[in-house]
């Protein structure tokens, strides 16, 4: 049982910008964890730290019951995977598979053994005599997994892996990197910027913003119950509609409509927010319709993004049937349904209670 | 269509550049011409017009001249010498500075000084200070009761200091070179070796010394390019002395030329040296060019 824990993990930089603020998680054992947030949001400091390519400047890093601020990188047990892959330009894909175990001493015969049965998962076999010049991305890709799988590590820390590929060859990967993931059953930390690589891999998700946790949870639990109006938007494509509301008598009227809520605060300003398949087009005299406008029609092939305008102006993305027939301009009346309404704190950003 | 435009625009370039390419000829390629001609002939200033065709007979008369053969293991040794240990210290020097955080740019100006002296310059600088009875390094020792040193007057004394001089003139060439192509080298696979556990010296000859190598190639040949033709540092401080301790192969063939009056022979040297370098230069060409691919 080796869990990760992050216990109040702070890293504060000479200037005194501090990248990561006391930070605490726990990343339980054989957990496929991703780190998710926008690029500056201390998340792949956080991933450096725990390997130990950057020291911590306070609070404690435990890798199962032992403390390990102070650990070499190298005694910490877990392998890094880069961004840029960082093999050695020098070294074919064999001396860069096999650098690791040269360094550590492990026998010859033991080398070409584990060597044989990382090339075969990973179909490496024809490139092992090539340079990594010689290689495509995706096929870098495979030689830094390689090099750390080798490593058979407590986990495995990777740092953006899929943002040098292209579109198809990343969504590839995903799959690859789940199906590894079964394989290996090791705790895997994945950082990225990219929410859809968090919602399709991750068992947990970690939304970093500011170098704070912004919330950590299941990728559907973050998905329909944002922490924040910051998860709310950083999460889905196109993300959760926000709009301006004021909540009265336990119903919230927004955009000329009025709809029952059960949450704990009385009254006052609230963001309401709502995802865009929450949203469906219905005949004008249904029961709570909301008015408005179409802006546009975006088709994506299976189904479309349809940009409504509410009463008052706001601009809101709603999910259609790929073959709905409305031209701008044209008047509609949009079904919500009041259990899928999440109120924010206009203020802080932060989601009001439910009752 | 477009092979016509860029057949005119060659012509109109060719045409542009012709001024600044017959400057050239005059100033380079016609003295290699004159020389290889004179090398060939038994060409005199006393009398110019006696130009009969000997063919290669100075050349051959080149390495029979035992002063030929020694000027040639001088400028062996210094140019070995020279380049090692400017290699050495320059690496060095560079890798500390590779770590230096804050002033790096003072360290630069600082290094480039010597580099922006002319070497006669840096040749009187030098004998000065080196002067057995009035320079300043006699003065240092003495204080601290090491005698008098004959920095130029003795053979092997003349050698080294000669190449003393020339390590301090010329190692910021080095150190700079070196030093931009440390600073162009990946970081990533130095964190990479470290997860693995590879320690400082491990990531120096694994990872730094291999990713060096094309700057670390390049570095040496062009200095040695230029090491084989020194001149002017001997020419000031040694006149090839004592005897011909410090006699470097150009400075031999300007002596033999200009002071003993025998051009054509001196000609068949020069076109000698002409050819090291040019062979030298092609190496490092082709080098080059193979790194491009």
């Amino acid at each position: 049982m080796t869990e990760i824990r992050l216990a109040n993990v702070t890293k504060t930089y000479a200037g005194g910008q501090t990248a990561v603020d006391a930070v605490d998680l726990t990343i339980h054992d054989g957990e496929f964890f991703v780190l998710l947030g926008p690029s500056g949001c201390g998340k792949s400091t956080t991933l450096r730290m725990i390997a130990g390519l950057e020291p911590i400047s306070s609070g404690d890093l435990f890798i199962g019951e032992r403390r390990m601020n102070e650990v070499d990188p190298k005694d910490r047990d877990l392998a890094f995977v880069f961004q840029n892959y960082a093999l050695f330009p020098h070294l074919t894909v064999k001396g860069n598979l096999t650098f690791g175990m040269k360094l550590r001493g492990v026998p010859g015969p033991e080398q070409e053994r584990r060597l044989a049965e990382v090339t075969a998962m990973l179909g490496l076999a024809p490139y092992l005599d090539r340079k990594p010049g010689q290689l495509s991305g995706g096929q870098r890709q495979r030689v830094a997994l390689g090099r750390a799988l080798l490593r058979d590590p407590v986990a495995f820390l990777l740092d953006e892996p899929l943002s040098n590929l292209d579109a198809k060859l990343r969504a590839q990967m995903r799959t690859e990197l789940v199906k590894l993931h079964r394989r290996v059953a090791r705790t895997i930390i994945h950082v990225t910027h990219d929410q859809i690589e968090a919602m399709t891999m991750a068992d947990r998700i970690c939304i970093m913003q500011d170098g704070k946790v912004a919330q950590v949870g299941a990728p559907m639990e973050v998905y329909r119950n944002p922490a924040n109006t910051f998860v709310a938007t950083f999460t889905g494509s196109p993300p959760m509609n926000l709009v301006p509301g004021r909540l009265e008598h336990g119903a919230v009227q927004f955009a000329g409509a009025s709809l029952p809520v059960d949450v704990r605060a009385s009254g006052g300003d609230v963001t309401v927010g709502f995802r865009p398949e929450d949203l469906s087009l219905v005949a004008a005299p249904a029961r709570l319709p909301i008015n408005a406008e179409v802006v546009a029609v975006e088709t994506l092939g299976a189904d479309a993004i349809l940009v409504a305008s509410l009463i008052g102006g706001q601009e809101v993305g709603m999910r259609v049937p790929a073959d709905t027939a409305l031209s701008p301009g044209q008047p509609i009346a949009v079904h919500l349904d009041p259990d899928r309404l999440r109120l924010f704190d206009p203020g802080s950003g932060k989601t009001l209670p439910r009752r | 269509m477009t092979a016509a435009i860029a057949q005119r625009d060659r012509w109109f370039g060719f045409a542009m550049t012709l001024p600044g390419l017959l400057a050239l000829l005059l100033v380079v390629l016609f003295p290699i011409l004159f020389t290889l001609w004179t090398s060939t002939s038994d060409f005199t200033l006393l009398k110019p017009s006696n130009d009969a065709f000997l063919g290669l007979s100075h050349y051959t008369q080149a390495f029979a001249t035992p002063e030929f053969r020694h000027a040639l293991s001088v400028t062996l040794a210094f140019v070995v010498a020279v380049v090692v240990l400017e290699f050495l210290v320059g690496f060095a020097v560079a890798l500390a500075l590779d770590k230096v955080e804050h002033g790096k740019a003072v360290y630069y100006v600082i290094l480039l000084f010597p580099l922006l002296m002319n070497p006669i310059v840096v040749g009187l600088i030098w004998k000065m200070f080196l002067h057995p009875t009035l320079g300043i390094v006699n003065y240092v020792l003495s204080l601290v009761g090491i005698p008098p040193v004959d920095w130029l007057g003795v053979p092997d004394n003349a050698f080294w200091t000669v190449v003393a001089v020339d390590i301090w003139h010329q190692v910021s060439f080095m150190i700079v070179l070196l030093l931009a192509g440390l600073a162009a080298l990946p970081k990533e696979p130095y964190e990479a070796a470290r997860l693995e556990g590879a320690g400082t010296i491990r990531c120096f000859f694994w990872i730094t010394l291999p990713l060096m190598r094309p700057v670390i190639v390049v570095t040496l040949l062009i200095r040695l390019i230029f090491a084989v033709k020194t001149y002017d540092i001997i020419y000031i401080m040694t006149r090839g002395g004592p005897g011909q301790a410090t006699e470097l192969v150009s400075y031999y063939i300007y002596r033999r030329a200009f002071v003993g009056l025998d051009v054509s022979q001196a000609s068949a040297m020069a076109v000698i040296l002409l050819l090291v370098v040019l062979a030298l230069t092609a190496w490092l060409h082709r080098y080059m060019r193979s790194l491009a691919q």
